[in-house]
């Protein structure tokens, strides 16, 4: 079922780092919740400073996968988890990865700075400090004069800007971000995809980002995976050798199109076997 | 209702304020009009005069009343949230719990008052047993329910930072579960003066349920209807202070 080619490609352009180790590494990775099985032998790798994306028809066990990174789900006996060249379980990684849900989950009792140090205050930072912190990213992240407003009074970008910011403040080796503009519209999602792509070079984080729009992803990654459907696998693992920084007009570079074309290729012949699959259960059922 | 008629002057209080006027007006020209007998109706004049003129046994049995319902609301609160925390934080012990509480909450709760009397005397003790055991399964259930009502994907985003269960407690299903809390502390306020009269009219040595018991037994209905006025009075007053502490706190909501 993994069809994934191993390319050991080189770093993301313009990394000085040695991307020799891993950051992250899933061997035969499985997971099951009963009689489903979500994931199935899923092997990947994410270089350090690496901005890797991941695409897949709908139920494909993408957010399993990343519960699994994240360290709220241990997956099933036999596969292998290595963080930071070292062998580990799921739990082991809950503090040492900053996640982002889908949603924001902004707290509605706390303010934008409050929101933004909840991760540095569950680690134990004074609350002056990380204030301080945060008050200093601010505007960076598009919030200058906003640290005393409330969720409720943001906009839907803004708020996903304190979560992202909460996200990078927690600062671990490895940021996981699910489907973070998925509820956005598209023009603010250009932005942000942007601007997310600024702030990513600037700070040097290793990125797993999971999407559901191909173009975002090519836009994003320097590697796309593409998984198949459940159980999940990774069925193509495809380099994006598109220049740094990115142009908002790269996505109608010839080259930009046909890794669209292999990409969309793939998800296509996965969704429709996902789509069989769920017809062929409503049948027996 | 209540609680909005006291906190600001809006139309909604404007409407409150007349709709008592109205009620007041009426009741004193249907007393008076159709010249009823106080043990059916006594006119609202009648009762405020009597109020007048027994204020100082009057506030002394609201002291007596108010201390116990107090008291017993206090105890009742730290109890029903100290119960709702300790069933979330060791899972195992809620379906021991639950059931218990479920089987004692289902009786009302005077019908344990013969007992309650029994064990603690009839002083204040047991008025303050009785409401500390009402108002403790009204904040208990509902703290309850309001730390069920947590977000799945906030905890795992709490957990995922690292976050243990005191800190995922007290960052995120204390300040979750409060907005209910609250809301079952102030409708507990007017059940633990309605209980502790209740008590007090079972067999106590002072207090407006005792008053009101006495006051039958000596056939004087203005005597009764002062004390209902002054408890209700207490009621509403006390309903309003922890509805307005409510909405201080509460200002995300």
């Amino acid at each position: 079922m993994q069809a994934g080619l191993q390319t050991k490609e080189t770093g993301p352009v313009g990394s000085l780092e040695d991307a020799a180790e891993p950051l992250l590494e899933l061997r035969a990775v499985t997971k099951t919740f009963g009689e489903v099985t979500a994931l199935a032998r899923l092997d990947a790798t994410i270089a350090r400073g690496e901005f890797v994306t991941v695409v897949g028809p709908s139920g494909c066990g993408k957010s399993t996968l990343f519960n699994i990174v994240a360290g709220l789900e241990e997956p099933d006996t036999g596969g292998v988890l290595r963080f930071e060249g070292r062998s580990c379980h799921a739990a082991d990684l809950l503090g040492q990865v900053s996640f982002m849900p889908q949603r924001d989950l902004l707290l509605p009792w706390r303010n934008v700075v409050d929101n933004a140090i909840l991760a540095l205050e569950v680690e134990g930072v004074p609350r002056q400090q990380a204030r301080a912190q945060a008050l200093r990213m601010l505007p960076e992240f598009g919030l200058a004069g906003f640290e005393n407003q409330y969720p409720h009074q943001l906009s839907g970008g803004m708020r996903q800007r304190v979560a992202l910011m909460r996200t990078f403040l927690f600062e671990r080796g490895l940021m996981l971000l699910d489907e973070p503009f998925g509820a956005l519209d598209a023009l603010t999602r250009a932005m942000m995809q942007r601007w997310l792509l600024d702030v990513w070079q600037k700070y040097r984080r290793t990125i797993l980002f999971i999407t559901h729009d191909v173009d975002e992803a090519i836009f994003l990654g320097d590697r796309v995976l593409v998984m198949t459907a459940r159980p999940g696998s990774v069925k193509l693992e495809q380099v994006v050798d598109l220049p740094r920084p990115r142009r908002p007009e790269i996505v109608t570079a010839p080259e930009f199109i046909r890794l669209k074309r292999i990409l969309l290729e793939a998800i296509e012949e996965e969704s429709i076997k996902s789509f069989q699959s769920a017809t062929v259960r409503e049948q027996t059922s | 209702m209540s609680a909005a008629v006291m906190a600001s002057p809006s139309l909604a209080a404007q409407r409150g304020i007349l709709g008592a006027v109205l009620l007041v007006a009426a009741w004193e020209g249907l007393a008076r009009g159709l010249d009823l007998p106080s043990y059916v109706l006594p006119a609202v004049s009648d009762i405020l005069a009597s109020i007048w003129s027994n204020r100082m046994l009057l506030t002394q049995a609201a002291g007596y009343t108010l201390f116990e319902a107090l008291a017993g609301y206090g105890v009742g609160c730290l109890i029903g949230i100290a119960l709702a925390v300790v069933i979330t934080m060791l899972p195992p012990v809620r379906s021991v719990m639950l059931p218990i509480a479920t089987a004692i909450n289902s009786v009302p709760v005077v019908g344990y008052s013969p007992l309650i009397l029994l064990w603690f005397g009839i002083g204040v003790a047991s008025k303050v047993v009785m409401v500390a055991m009402a108002v403790s399964f009204t904040v208990f259930l509902s703290t309850l329910a309001g730390f069920d009502r947590v977000d799945r994907r906030a905890v795992d985003l709490l957990r995922s930072f690292g976050a243990g269960r005191f800190k995922i407690l007290f960052r995120l299903r204390l300040p979750t579960a409060l907005p209910l809390m609250l809301t079952a502390m102030r409708v507990s306020t007017v059940r633990s003066v309605i209980v502790a009269i209740v008590t007090e009219m079972l067999g106590a040595y002072g207090g407006l349920g005792w008053i009101i018991y006495q006051a039958v037994l000596q056939i004087d209905f203005v005597q009764v209807w002062s004390a209902i006025f002054v408890a209700s009075a207490i009621s509403l007053t006390f309903f309003g202070l922890i509805g307005a502490i409510e909405r201080r706190i509460l200002f995300w909501t």
